[in-house]
């Protein structure tokens, strides 16, 4: 009565625990698409006032009053954002650009956090099912069979002819059920319109993740000969899996590929900038030269036009640096994708960020689409700054715009499949070493 | 009577293979952690220093260029990595690294190092402090779920009690023993944390003092696991069987380190919302337009500076005044400028510690919460810190904007928006030279948290006492 008392507990604070992720994972979006909304409405009201003013007979408007105003770039709401918060709390989703300020460090903030609260990490969704979801599991199945054999009615249960793999593995199933299914549910409800096959790739995760923690308890299970013995090597499992592993993981990704510092970055800029404003008029003359179709009357550049002259040498100069950081993050996600498969927590959260397009993959394409934008900003604006042209209304329907392109789904699927079958395999080499055990010759179980 | 039987239990203790494979993993990972902490923090200060070494240059080389337009080039510094982040990086990762100071405009830490990082960041670091706080407490509940609970179920309890023992001395002496044994653990990774520190050449923000934070910290550290024994013993002593004991003790450990920290982060959340950054960046924007009280806009106050100047010098035209009346104006505009900043951050950062007050206090539930307070406190990389920091960059840019500012009135024709300066105006800025806070400051913040956390040794003691008392042998 007490263990059937116990277990109702389990199961309704296992619930009680998806539903808060669930709900905190759906305000963090919203206040998310809020912040990239209000960026939109502003971008679009001050073009609309841009074209009103053009609209009148004869009006243009200078360079600087509209590019330095800046044209917005904005990653659009994430697929599944209440599957996980992944990086969305931390990298911004959108970015100003501003014609003159190319080169600059982006603002880097998305919206005002307490950064002990980035620290602590969210209760999300994504949280729930990683970390919580295998201790539940667990706390379900650490007893499956060690119990019976300290009391002995093991070898009563298995004297009926059952196989004791088969035996174990429907019991092992039959205690799991409700917090599976309590996982898919809350899975299936994180789910949004438009992206139902990543949410059918997601329960798949969930389900392959929660049968990888079955499979180790029903193993453990299987040469434990104590039920608290059981336990103490799951919980030390879990640990191992879930709280050092990635820890580790990240460590070796850092340390072996550290990201060029941000300081650095800044100090190059600015050294670049302050040796090219030096070389102004020189670096004007040469642009000129190489250039001719773009000199204005004279010869004799204004500010603006020197400025962004400055600018180009000042991108030549940081390019290696800044690449050197895509580069550097780029073997570290690397790493990680590799070493991944030495733990299915790794595994599952790369996999369960990627579809709900919160982690590296997408926020990766859109910092590649940002700098694409930035080059056609730059080639939209700078002949008209270099030739004095104003903008005029028909300029405003040829300015570029940014357009967020989602990568196509073979892509995102190529990842999380890979990801999927390194669970399905290490859940396959601790399910045969688990049907060894289990040999009624292993248990025990057969005399004569 | 009581130092045999601790003497036993540390034998015991170190005759368990689980406890000698878990203690060595631990130290393993924690020496790990420690030699590469301190490998960042000594590339991190190197090219801090590089960085620094170079936008110094930049300032003093930019050449001959008006002072308005040098306002606008600005200065950018570099927040200093505190020594102590060796053993525990708190909130390093997650705040900004690089301040652009420029004229007009207070800007905020850029740079968050967690930005340029894979997803795997939010799994937490490998540091000492995680492995004290998140895997010591393990070892503590494999060592002690079945000191008592088990001795009760093999019925070696009735025989020791049996014996004339006191259940209290069997308890005190149990904890003794076992906590020698855990204390012998911690010898080892003291020596390596101090061996590690030692190796940083000279002192960055730790300051003088980095040698007594690290003692407090380690205080702070022992009062937290000396709780946690406490609280094990006391739950193996009422507990009905081992295997309950192991489990409340799990259902406990994960609830104080995995679930805590993210329910409380929420509670301050709701309790006390970070503003929006679109709502701040407005109402900032109103105020300097507007006034503080949003009720004297900035033009209005201007003229009537105007006026009031022309009055003090008995003049009718700002040109006859015998200074440019322009860099008057602004430093009148960035000493107004300054009044909305100090005002609209300093709320935000008092909104900020507050929340981080909310999680201390919220330690009360899971002592974990409290330690992480004090120790990121100590090692100088908490909220507090950082804001010392933010607040320091921008003396410091208040105090360039006033040199150029003071140029341009003294040195320069009325009416005109600066002058052509030089390398002498730009050396008569000094170098950002930052002092990080002192140890009293440290104490101060962190004393809430090492208060909670001596409320949980004390309670956890009375615990044991009480569970001592009803202790039983079935």
């Amino acid at each position: 009565m007490a263990r059937e008392r116990a277990a109702w507990l389990l199961v309704a604070l296992f619930a009680g625990a998806l539903g808060y992720g669930l709900w905190n994972g759906s305000q963090l979006a919203k206040r998310n698409s809020e912040a990239t909304t209000a960026a939109e409405e502003n971008s679009e009201k001050f073009l609309l006032q841009v074209r009103q003013h053009l609209s009148r007979p004869g009006q243009a408007l200078p360079v600087r009053n509209i590019a330095g105003y800046g044209s917005l770039a904005l990653l659009p709401p994430a697929p599944l954002p209440g599957l996980a918060t992944g990086q969305s709390d931390l990298v911004p989703g959108h970015e100003n650009v501003v014609l003159w300020k190319l080169t600059a460090p982006a603002d880097t903030r998305s919206e005002l956090e307490n950064p002990s609260h980035l620290l602590a990490g969210r209760f999300d969704l994504a949280f729930v099912l990683i970390w919580l979801y295998p201790l539940f599991l667990l706390a379900f199945l650490y007893d499956l069979m060690a119990g019976d054999r300290e009391s002995g009615t093991l070898r009563l249960a298995l004297s009926q002819g059952i196989s004791p793999a088969g035996w174990l593995c429907r019991r092992a199933l039959a205690r799991a059920l409700p917090v599976l299914g309590l996982a898919l549910g809350a899975t299936l409800l994180a789910g949004s319109t438009g992206y139902e096959l990543r949410l059918a790739v997601a329960l798949g995760v969930v389900l392959v993740y929660g049968l990888f923690w079955v499979t180790l308890a029903v193993a453990i299970n299987a040469v434990s000969t104590s039920a608290a013995g059981a336990a103490s090597t799951l919980g030390a499992a879990w640990v191992a899996l879930v709280l050092v592993a990635p820890t580790l993981i990240n460590l070796a990704a850092e340390s072996l590929y550290p990201t060029p510092s941000r300081p650095e970055l800044v100090a190059v800029g600015r050294q670049a900038s302050g040796e090219a404003e030096k070389r102004g008029n020189e670096l004007i003359d040469t642009f000129y030269k190489d250039h001719p179709e773009l000199a204005p009357p004279g010869r004799q550049a204004d500010f603006m036009a020197k400025r962004l002259t400055v600018q180009e040498e000042v991108a030549d100069a940081v390019a290696p640096v800044l690449e050197k950081f895509d580069t550097q993050l780029a073997l570290q996600q690397q790493t990680v994708g590799r070493w991944r498969f030495v733990s299915p927590a790794i595994a599952a959260h790369e996999a369960l960020t990627d579809l709900a397009g919160t982690g590296y993959w997408r926020h990766r394409a859109f910092r590649s689409q940002v700098k694409e934008f930035k080059q056609a900003i730059s080639d939209f604006y700078t002949p008209k700054v270099h030739r004095r042209q104003p903008l005029v209304l028909q300029d405003i329907d040829r300015m570029p715009t940014f357009t967020f392109v989602e990568e196509h789904d073979l892509e995102w699927l190529s990842r999380v499949g890979k990801g999927l079958a390194g669970i399905l395999a290490f859940s396959a080499v601790i399910g045969a070493w688990a049907l060894l055990s289990l040999r009624p010759g292993r248990l025990g179980l057969v005399t004569g | 009577m009581i130092l045999s039987i601790a003497r036993k239990e540390f034998r015991d203790a170190w005759r368990d293979g689980r406890f000698r494979w878990a203690a060595g993993i631990i130290l393993v990972l924690l020496g790990v952690a420690v030699l590469m902490a301190r490998q960042q923090i000594e590339l991190g200060r190197a090219e801090r220093a590089a960085a620094t070494g170079m936008e110094r240059d930049n300032w003093l080389n930019q050449g001959q260029k008006n002072s308005h337009s040098a306002g606008h080039y600005g200065v950018y510094v570099f927040k200093p990595v505190a020594p102590l982040a060796i053993f525990d990086r708190g909130l390093q990762p997650f705040v900004g690294n690089t301040v652009f100071l420029e004229a007009h405009r207070q800007n905020q830490a850029a740079f968050l190092p967690a930005q340029d990082a894979t997803a795997m960041r939010r799994f937490g670091d490998l540091t000492a402090a995680a492995c004290l706080q998140l895997l010591a407490p393990l070892l503590i509940i494999l060592l002690t779920f079945g000191t008592l609970a088990g001795e009760r179920e093999r019925g070696t309890l009735r025989q020791v009690l049996s014996l004339g023992v006191h259940p209290r001395s069997l308890v005190i002496g149990k904890a003794l023993g076992l906590g020698g044994a855990l204390g012998t653990l911690l010898l080892p990774m003291a020596g390596v944390g101090i061996y590690a520190l030692s190796r940083i050449p000279g002192i960055d923000a730790g300051g003088d003092d980095s040698w007594l934070r690290l003692s407090l910290m380690a205080c702070a550290y022992l009062l937290y696991l000396g709780a946690i024994l406490s609280i094990c013993l006391a739950v193996s002593a009422l507990a009905p069987t081992s295997r309950a004991s192991l489990a409340i003790l799990l259902v406990f450990w994960a609830g104080n380190t995995i679930l805590a920290p993210r329910l409380a982060s929420d509670l301050s959340q709701w309790m006390l919302p970070t503003p929006k950054l679109a709502d701040f960046d407005a109402k900032v924007q109103e105020a300097i337009q507007k006034g503080l009280d949003g009720h004297n806009p900035r033009n209005e106050r201007l003229q009537d500076f105007r006026r009031k100047t022309l009055e003090k010098y008995g003049k009718k035209n700002v040109n006859e005044l015998p200074f440019n009346f322009q860099g008057l104006v602004m430093l009148e505009a960035e000493r107004m400028a300054n009044e909305v900043y100090d005002h609209h951050f300093g709320e935000l950062w008092d909104q900020l510690e507050a929340q981080d007050r909310v999680v201390t206090w919220t330690g009360l539930a899971a002592p974990l919460l409290s330690l992480r307070s004090a120790s990121t406190t100590l090692a100088g990389t908490d909220f507090t810190h950082h804001r010392h920091f933010s607040v320091a960059a921008e003396q410091h840019r208040r105090e360039f904007v006033k040199v150029l500012n003071e140029d341009m009135m003294n040195n320069t024709k009325p009416g005109a928006h600066g002058g052509v300066a030089g390398r002498e105006l730009w050396e008569k800025l000094p170098p950002f030279r930052y002092r990080p806070p002192t140890f009293a400051h440290a104490v101060s913040v962190a004393t809430p948290g090492l208060a909670v956390l001596c409320l949980w040794v004390v309670a956890g003691w009375a615990a044991l006492f009480f569970a001592a008392g009803r202790l039983k042998p079935n």
